[in-house]
This record gives C-alpha cells, sequence and structure tokens, in this order.
C-alpha cells in the first residue's frame, strides 16, 4: 500500500516497561481546550512518533513532558503524566529538576552565546560539579555520541553561535545528552535543516534510542516511519490512533490515519 | 484579466521617462546630500568655534589648565581638574548604581512579572523617561537633599569618622546633602528609565526558543537570565549603558542643583563638587575675558571626554560582536 514509504525494521519489545504513562489527559490555553482525554504510553528505550497535521496538538503535547508550559501562566493541564510512578503535571514537583531529567531538542537550533565546550557543560554543571577532568570527558563523549566531536575538537572554546545550522542541532543534542536525562523529547528536530544534516540526525536518533526513550513530534511522515517503533496520529487535540509504527502505517485501522498516512489530507 | 480602460495609466512601451520626474530626482537628491552635509558642517562649526573660543584659556594656562585645582577669578586663574573628576566621578557613580538597578527592571519586567503588573511599570518608565531635567533638579534640591543629608550623610558621618580610606570617602565635612554622591543618585535616577528600557525591548526580542531551551535542561530563572539571556544581548546592554553614561556626562541643570558647586576638589563623595556642565552653568552669566575663555575651554575638554567615551563604546561593542 505503502510503497513510497521505505520501513527499516523496527524491533520492538512490547515487553519493555512503560517509561511515561499519559492518563485522562486534557490541556488548556486559556479558554481554549488544546488536548482532549490522552492517553498514551511511552516505552523504554523506544522511539515513539507524535504525526498530525498542524495545530493537532502534537507539540503541545510534547511540551508538556517538560513541563515548559509551565513558564506561561494562562496554559494549564489536567489529568496525570506519569514518570517512574510519579505524576510530573502536579504542582509538588521539581520543575527544574524534571527538567534536566528529561531534555528536549527543539525545533530551530538554540546554542547558547557561549563557548561549544561550555555550551555542552552547561547542563551538567547545573546540577553537578564534576571535577574538570571528568568534565572534560564527559562533554567529549556527548560530542562523540552527538556526531560531532570530529567537526569541532579544535575549536572547543570558540562560540557555539558560529557553527552550521545541522551542527549547531547537533551540538543541542550534545547538550542535551551530556546531562544523562531519561527521556528526550525531539519537535521537529530537523524542520530548519538540510537534508544532509537531517540524515546524519536520523542517523543519530538511531544509535540514542538504546540508551534514551525518545519522543519525536515530526511533520515529515517518512522520517516518522524511518526512525520510529510506535507512532501517535493526531487529529484536532485528540489521538486518533497509536500503534506500532509498521500498523500505522501499512495497516492502520482507522479511515482518518490512513488518509493522513497515505498523504490525502493534512 | 481584467481590461485596462485608462490608456494613460500605463506607459506606452519604450516610452521614455519624462523630465519632470528626472528633475524631481536630481532636486531630491541634493537636497538630501546637502541635509547630510549640514550635519558635518555644523559639528566643525561647533568644534571650531569652541577651539577659537577656548585657545585663549589653554595659551595661557597651559597643560595646567586641565592639571591644576585653582579656580580663581579674581587673579584669573583657571584650572579644569576639580570639574573633571566631579564629571567622571558623579557619572561613575550614577552608572554603579543605575545599571543594576536598570538590569534589575528589564529582567523582571520581561520574565517574571505578571501580565497586569507589566503594563504600569512599562508605561511609568517610559514617563520617567520624560520628566524634564529641570524638575529632577528641583525635586532633588528640595526632597531629596534634605531627606539625604539627615538620614543618610549624618549618621553615615559619624560612623566613618576616623576609619581608614571610608572615613575619607564617605564622610562629610558639612553634611549639608549637597554634593557628588548626591549628584551620583540623582544622574541615576534619570539615566534608569533609558538603560531599562532599551535593555527591555532587547531582552523582549530574544527568540522565546531560546529561552525555553535555557529552562529546558534545568535551569533556575537567575540561570538563565545570567548565563543565556545577558549574554545573548550583550553587546546591545554596552549599548543602552554608554548611552546612558552619555546622559550622565553632560547633564547640567539636576546636577547643578545637587552637585554643591564647590570649586575645590574633595576626596570624599559626600562633599560638594562640580562638574564641567555645572561649573559652565553657573558661570556663564557674568563671565568676561579670560574667564569666558576657560568655560569654553571647559566645554571643549566635556566634549571630548564624551567622545573618547563613545569610541571606547564602539570599540567594546565590535569587540564583543566579534566572538
Amino acid at each position: 500500500m505503502l510503497s513510497t514509504l521505505e520501513l527499516s525494521p523496527q524491533t520492538l519489545d512490547a515487553e519493555a516497561p512503560v517509561r511515561i504513562a499519559v492518563k485522562n489527559l486534557d490541556f488548556y490555553y486559556g479558554e481554549h481546550k488544546a488536548l482532549k482525554n490522552i492517553n498514551l504510553d511511552f516505552r523504554d528505550r523506544h522511539v515513539t512518533a507524535l504525526i498530525g497535521p498542524s495545530g493537532c496538538g502534537k507539540s503541545t503535547l510534547l511540551r508538556i513532558f517538560n513541563r515548559i508550559y509551565s513558564l506561561y501562566p494562562e496554559q494549564k493541564a489536567t489529568g496525570e503524566i506519569l514518570l517512574d510512578g510519579r505524576n510530573i503535571i502536579s504542582n509538588d514537583i521539581d520543575v527544574n529538576e524534571l527538567r534536566s531529567r528529561i531534555g528536549m531538542v527543539f525545533q530551530k537550533p538554540t546554542p547558547f552565546p557561549m563557548s561549544i565546550y561550555d555550551n555542552v557543560a552547561f547542563g551538567i554543571r547545573l546540577y553537578e560539579k564534576p571535577p574538570k577532568s571528568e568534565l572534560d570527558d564527559r562533554v567529549e563523549g556527548a560530542l562523540r555520541r552527538a556526531a560531532l566531536w570530529d567537526e569541532v575538537k579544535d575549536k572547543l572554546k570558540s562560540s557555539g553561535m558560529g557553527l552550521s545550522g545541522g551542527q549547531q542541532q547537533r551540538l543541542c543534542i550534545a547538550r542535551t545528552i551530556a546531562q544523562k536525562p531519561e527521556v528526550i523529547l525531539f519537535d521537529e528536530p530537523t524542520s530548519a535543516l538540510d537534508p544532509i544534516s537531517t540524515g546524519k540526525i536520523e542517523d543519530l536518533l538511531e544509535q540514542l534510542k538504546t540508551d534514551f526513550t525518545i519522543v519525536i513530534v515530526t511533520h515529515n511522515m517518512q522520517q516518522a516511519a524511518r526512525i520510529s517503533q510506535y507512532t501517535a496520529f493526531m487529529y484536532l487535540g485528540e489521538v486518533i490512533e497509536f500503534d506500532a509504527t509498521n500498523t500505522i502505517f501499512m495497516n492502520p485501522h482507522k479511515k482518518q490515519t490512513q488518509d493522513y498516512v497515505t498523504g490525502r489530507f493534512g | 484579466m481584467t481590461a485596462v480602460t485608462d490608456p494613460m495609466s500605463l506607459p506606452a512601451a519604450g516610452a521614455q521617462r519624462k523630465t519632470p520626474k528626472g528633475t524631481f530626482d536630481i532636486v531630491f537628491r541634493n537636497a538630501s546630500l546637502l541635509s547630510a552635509l549640514f550635519v558635518l558642517v555644523l559639528l566643525a562649526g561647533i568644534m571650531l568655534s569652541m577651539i577659537i573660543g577656548g585657545w585663549p584659556a589653554f595659551r595661557e594656562m597651559g597643560l595646567g589648565f586641565i592639571t591644576s585645582s585653582v579656580w580663581d577669578t579674581q587673579n584669573d586663574q583657571y584650572g579644569a581638574w576639580p570639574a573633571i573628576v566631579g564629571t567622571l566621578s558623579t557619572a561613575f557613580l550614577a552608572l554603579l548604581i543605575g545599571v543594576p538597578l536598570s538590569l534589575g527592571i528589564a529582567v523582571f519586567l520581561t520574565q517574571l512579572a505578571p501580565p497586569w503588573f507589566k503594563r504600569p511599570v512599562s508605561t511609568a518608565i517610559e514617563l520617567l523617561a520624560a520628566v524634564p531635567s529641570i524638575i529632577y533638579g528641583m525635586w532633588g534640591l528640595f526632597v531629596f537633599v534634605p531627606l539625604f543629608a539627615a538620614y543618610v550623610q549624618q549618621p553615615v558621618s559619624r560612623i566613618v569618622e576616623g576609619m581608614p580610606i571610608v572615613g575619607t570617602i564617605l564622610y562629610a565635612a558639612s553634611p549639608s546633602g549637597l554634593g557628588i554622591l548626591s549628584a551620583g543618585i540623582i544622574l541615576a535616577f534619570m539615566i534608569i528609565p533609558f538603560i531599562a528600557s532599551i535593555v527591555r525591548d532587547m531582552l523582549d526580542q530574544i527568540p522565546s526558543v531560546l529561552r525555553e531551551s535555557a529552562y529546558g535542561i534545568g535551569a533556575t530563572t537567575w540561570e538563565v537570565v545570567r548565563h543565556v539571556l545577558v549574554p545573548q544581548a550583550g553587546v546591545s546592554i554596552i549599548g543602552a549603558i554608554m548611552l546612558g553614561l552619555g546622559r550622565a556626562l553632560g547633564e547640567t541643570m539636576a546636577v547643578t542643583f545637587v552637585v554643591g558647586n564647590a570649586n575645590r576638589l574633595s576626596a570624599s563623595i559626600m562633599d560638594p563638587g562640580s562638574t564641567i556642565a555645572s561649573r559652565i552653568a553657573n558661570e556663564f552669566n557674568e563671565a568676561i575675558g579670560l574667564q569666558l575663555n576657560a568655560l569654553i575651554a571647559l566645554g571643549c575638554i566635556l566634549f571630548f571626554v564624551t567622545f573618547v567615551v563613545l569610541v571606547i563604546a564602539r570599540i567594546l561593542v565590535a569587540r564583543v560582536k566579534s566572538f
């Protein structure tokens, strides 16, 4: 049915524990109800893609997991999101500590105005005070993981703003993984990048899922099919269908899902 | 495709532009060129007349005009040193007090304030920037100075009396409330609205995704502001501070009211002093002969000091930008 989509043989472990469980989640921008009764399970060390047309609420959902929405007083969430059994949208959660455990990579690269080294070390230094040699090792490790080390090892002291767009995005990924989070959220991480940089980031995601639970929002259905093991299709603030990626793309149960993944609307 | 009803609305193919338009173009170009030249002529004219007017004082006093502390109109002896020091120290104190407060205001307004509080404070800042300096001066002299004398100068002088260093710097021989520090504080009030509103605009312009990603790795508000937002706005913040400094150096009326207008140089910031601008404002009316030349020469020095500050600011900005 979907000859244009290349589906990589994704190994998914149905026995993998649930890392994040979303239960009866509603979300409001002021009076406007943007998410309606979301129920989803995100499995440990798997990649879950959130797809759907613009405005369907996929980015909104992603931004709840690390409480970025809390920066804006008019936005609020009700329901439960359980991370290791704790409800992360309750008020007694230490939001900063939560964010160090749930990293996020944004649509546009966001290097901080400091050196490449300091960019990567920034997140580590917030919560730990490792000795210099250990910090060096972790920065190098994160840059290697992000496939950026060879390109920047001779200019660690120069500004992160001087890198190309694709390099900046990998720098942001290095910054995120240096903190050793449990979950990494990607909000359309390649939408501002050229095809070569996009390919590098996708390879990277493939590598990262051995260690991290990954949730990715993407507009690009080929991308979702290539890199994810689970996919949730969202429309108008609701999850229409959630299943293994192969099922969503090859054999969806709902007509809306089928229409969307075959490009008939969106 | 609708038909063109008015045949005159489109020029025929290959038609030449008619001369009236061409003439206007030439007039317009020359008029704007003249306006630009006017600025240069004006600047050159001011500089030239200041140098010519001040030259007799420089010739008479030599280098001593800058280094001497004597300002004696009876014997026609003039030295600018106390006024130069007064100008720089009041401006420096104004920055010392004003910059942290301005940054605090800007950060609070852009990052922390609830929307209902943001609007009135923003408006108040803009209104403060519009208050004429004479009003700051009057308020300073009649309200601030007596309070400052009673609640700051007198108690502080009592405490620091006899102590090394602070006993010199903070001791007021006659705690009238007037002095270098009073002028610095009033100047700080005057530059805060400027710096705060520029920095606020700069912080508002930073893309929210950068702010979100800084919060997103678990930084607190302080860490986000200190390590990401302020460095990101860095160059513009330096520019805003320099703008404030420029205003503080040249401010005349408010300073003249509160600085005390003493002709001698004191080691204490609690003591009266004078600035270049306040000295000129005080004496211009009755100045004749060499005294007038000396005042114009003072003006030259102020011009030069302000120019140097601007150049340093440019260099700083260029250096930060290149990082």
